[in-house]
């Protein structure tokens, strides 16, 4: 069994996919999904208060890139940064991708994954809760994200979710393993 | 005494937990607005206006109740945000209003009589004399008890009042009489009862130093972890302070109320609803703890075995240490 603060690493097969995914413009692409995201359920921004504002560095450690993220509703921005730049956000959030996007679509709790170091956080302790809890209510699928409706919804859905749950059952088997990949 | 079946009361911080909350089995769930009024007030937390209104029409579907926390003190220049959130929450078609300050339970009195009124636990009401006045003067229809009463003193107390009685069996514990605690507002100028909020998030820093990380509160040290080690959030009283040379939890030892073992000791005392803390937990936490507490209530209803809550709620205590609290306290 894994230790309370293993990190569940991206397996090696994923990690390399991804600076083919770096070269793709993800900041464009997350910012209009997030504004789209705001137009469709604007009460889900409401709720971070004065944290809308706030800038969020996200990064997953187990990638060569960081994100900062300006919840902003239909103002808000997502842009693709090294890790240095995140780190100078007003708030840092810093743990393995896996563990990131499932706190996303609440398949992981943020309070526990926090209190058991595995994912660390620093800076406005108030704008993390927020977050925190801004998104536990808003019961995200990829869907969502991606302004999907219908079957085409539910088949995305399921298809990411799939990967997802496969990539961290990959995950726990090795952490090790996949550490060093 | 009465003997009817026990309600469980179960948190609810936003309508997603509400929902989950009411799908786990909670016979009631309680909740706040978005501001100053309710002693949960968090960064991203509590309901607006329309949530409530949506949650409460959830509920009412799945046969559940909603109770509503107004259950801080007002401010002499602005009762009125006190009365507006009691007027929401009566126009919403909750079943109870959760009160504590006299301003709100007279105008709840006077203006939405049809409304259940139920004394917070912020009032510290624990005498016949003191439920009495609050019956006689507001009409409340049920007292929150302080966590400082053993079960002899709920059995005592149930049989001299004619409201009900609602007792925490499981969460966070506040060491103090509620109601009574400057720990927060010393240190960080924001009061649980006046705020809403006990030692704020805009307050806390986790600082990653060369020995590990130190949680502060307003630039005060409340704890120090080895690195990996798990955190906590540094609540005051909760904290490890140094004092005649002595590293310590002064205040209290950083445990959580489970009086799950007590629930059939809670019924044969009078009380008739159980309540569990909560409402800044998220909504796995919720529905595990809802789900546990539903079978173990069930169980005690049947007059079967009473069900081991500990081992239901393994994956939730985490290591955390567990208390039976005042209920079978041994002291005095
Ligand atoms: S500091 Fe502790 S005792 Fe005081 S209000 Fe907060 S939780 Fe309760």
């Amino acid at each position: 069994m894994r230790p309370p603060n293993a990190e569940p690493m991206l397996p090696g097969l994923f990690r390399q996919l991804f600076p083919a995914v770096a070269g793709l413009p993800l900041g464009p692409l997350l910012t209009l999904s997030l504004r789209s995201l705001a137009r469709r359920r604007p009460g889900l921004f409401e709720r971070l208060g004065e944290s809308r504002s706030a800038c969020f560095g996200i990064d997953p450690v187990d990638l060569a890139f960081a994100f900062r993220v300006v919840p902003e509703g239909q103002r808000s921005s997502v842009r693709v940064v090294s890790k240095d730049e995140a780190a100078r956000s007003d708030v840092q959030i810093k743990g393995p991708l896996l563990t990131l996007l499932g706190l996303l679509d609440g398949t992981l709790d943020g309070d526990a994954m926090f209190f058991s170091r595995v994912i660390s956080i620093s800076g406005r302790t108030e704008a993390v809760l927020a977050l925190r809890n801004t998104i536990e209510d808003a019961e995200l699928r990829p869907a969502d994200l991606l302004g999907l409706h219908g079957i085409l919804a539910r088949c995305v859905d399921t298809g990411v979710l799939g990967a997802l749950s496969i990539a961290r059952r990959l995950a726990d088997k090795n952490p090790s393993g996949a550490r060093e990949a | 005494m009465t003997m009817t079946r026990l309600e469980l009361v179960c948190p609810a911080g936003t309508p997603a937990t509400l929902r989950a909350a009411v799908q786990a089995g909670a016979d009631a769930v309680y909740c706040g607005f978005r501001d100053e009024t309710n002693a949960r007030n968090f960064p991203g937390l509590n309901f607006s206006r329309d949530e409530l209104a949506e949650g409460v029409r959830f509920a009412h579907d799945h046969g559940s109740k909603v109770l509503v926390a107004i259950n801080t003190f007002a401010r002499v220049d602005d009762v009125d945000i006190w009365k507006k959130a009691a007027d929401a929450a009566a126009e919403s078609g909750a079943d109870a209003i959760i009160a504590a300050d006299f301003a709100v339970l007279d105008h709840v009195a006077k203006n939405h009589s049809q409304i259940r009124l139920h004394l917070s636990v912020q009032a510290a009401a624990a005498t016949p004399e003191a439920i009495g006045f609050y019956a006689a003067q507001f009409g409340i229809r049920r007292v929150v008890l302080p966590r400082v009463l053993s079960l002899q003193e709920i059995a005592a107390l149930n049989r001299a009042i004619d409201v009900e009685t609602e007792a925490f069996v499981f969460g966070g514990l506040c060491v103090m009489i509620e109601g009574r605690c400057y720990l927060s507002s010393y240190a960080t100028g924001k009061s649980p009862n006046l705020n809403g909020v006990c030692s704020p998030p805009q307050m806390v820093s986790y600082d990653e130093e060369p020995g590990g990380t130190t949680a502060r509160l307003s630039g005060f040290t409340i704890d120090r972890y080895e690195r990996g080690q798990p955190v906590g959030y540094p609540t005051l009283c909760k904290g490890k302070f140094k004092a005649d040379g002595r590293t310590s939890h002064l205040f209290e030892d950083p445990v959580s109320l489970n009086a799950g073992g007590m629930i059939a000791g809670l019924k044969a005392a009078g009380v008739t609803a159980l309540k569990i803390e909560g409402r800044q937990r998220g909504k796995g936490y919720v529905s595990e703890v809802v789900r546990a507490f539903r079978k173990a209530v069930d169980a005690v209803e049947k007059g079967g075995e009473p069900l081991d809550i500990g081992r239901l709620l393994a994956g939730q205590s985490e290591g955390a240490r567990q208390t039976a609290g005042a209920y079978e306290k041994k002291w005095r």
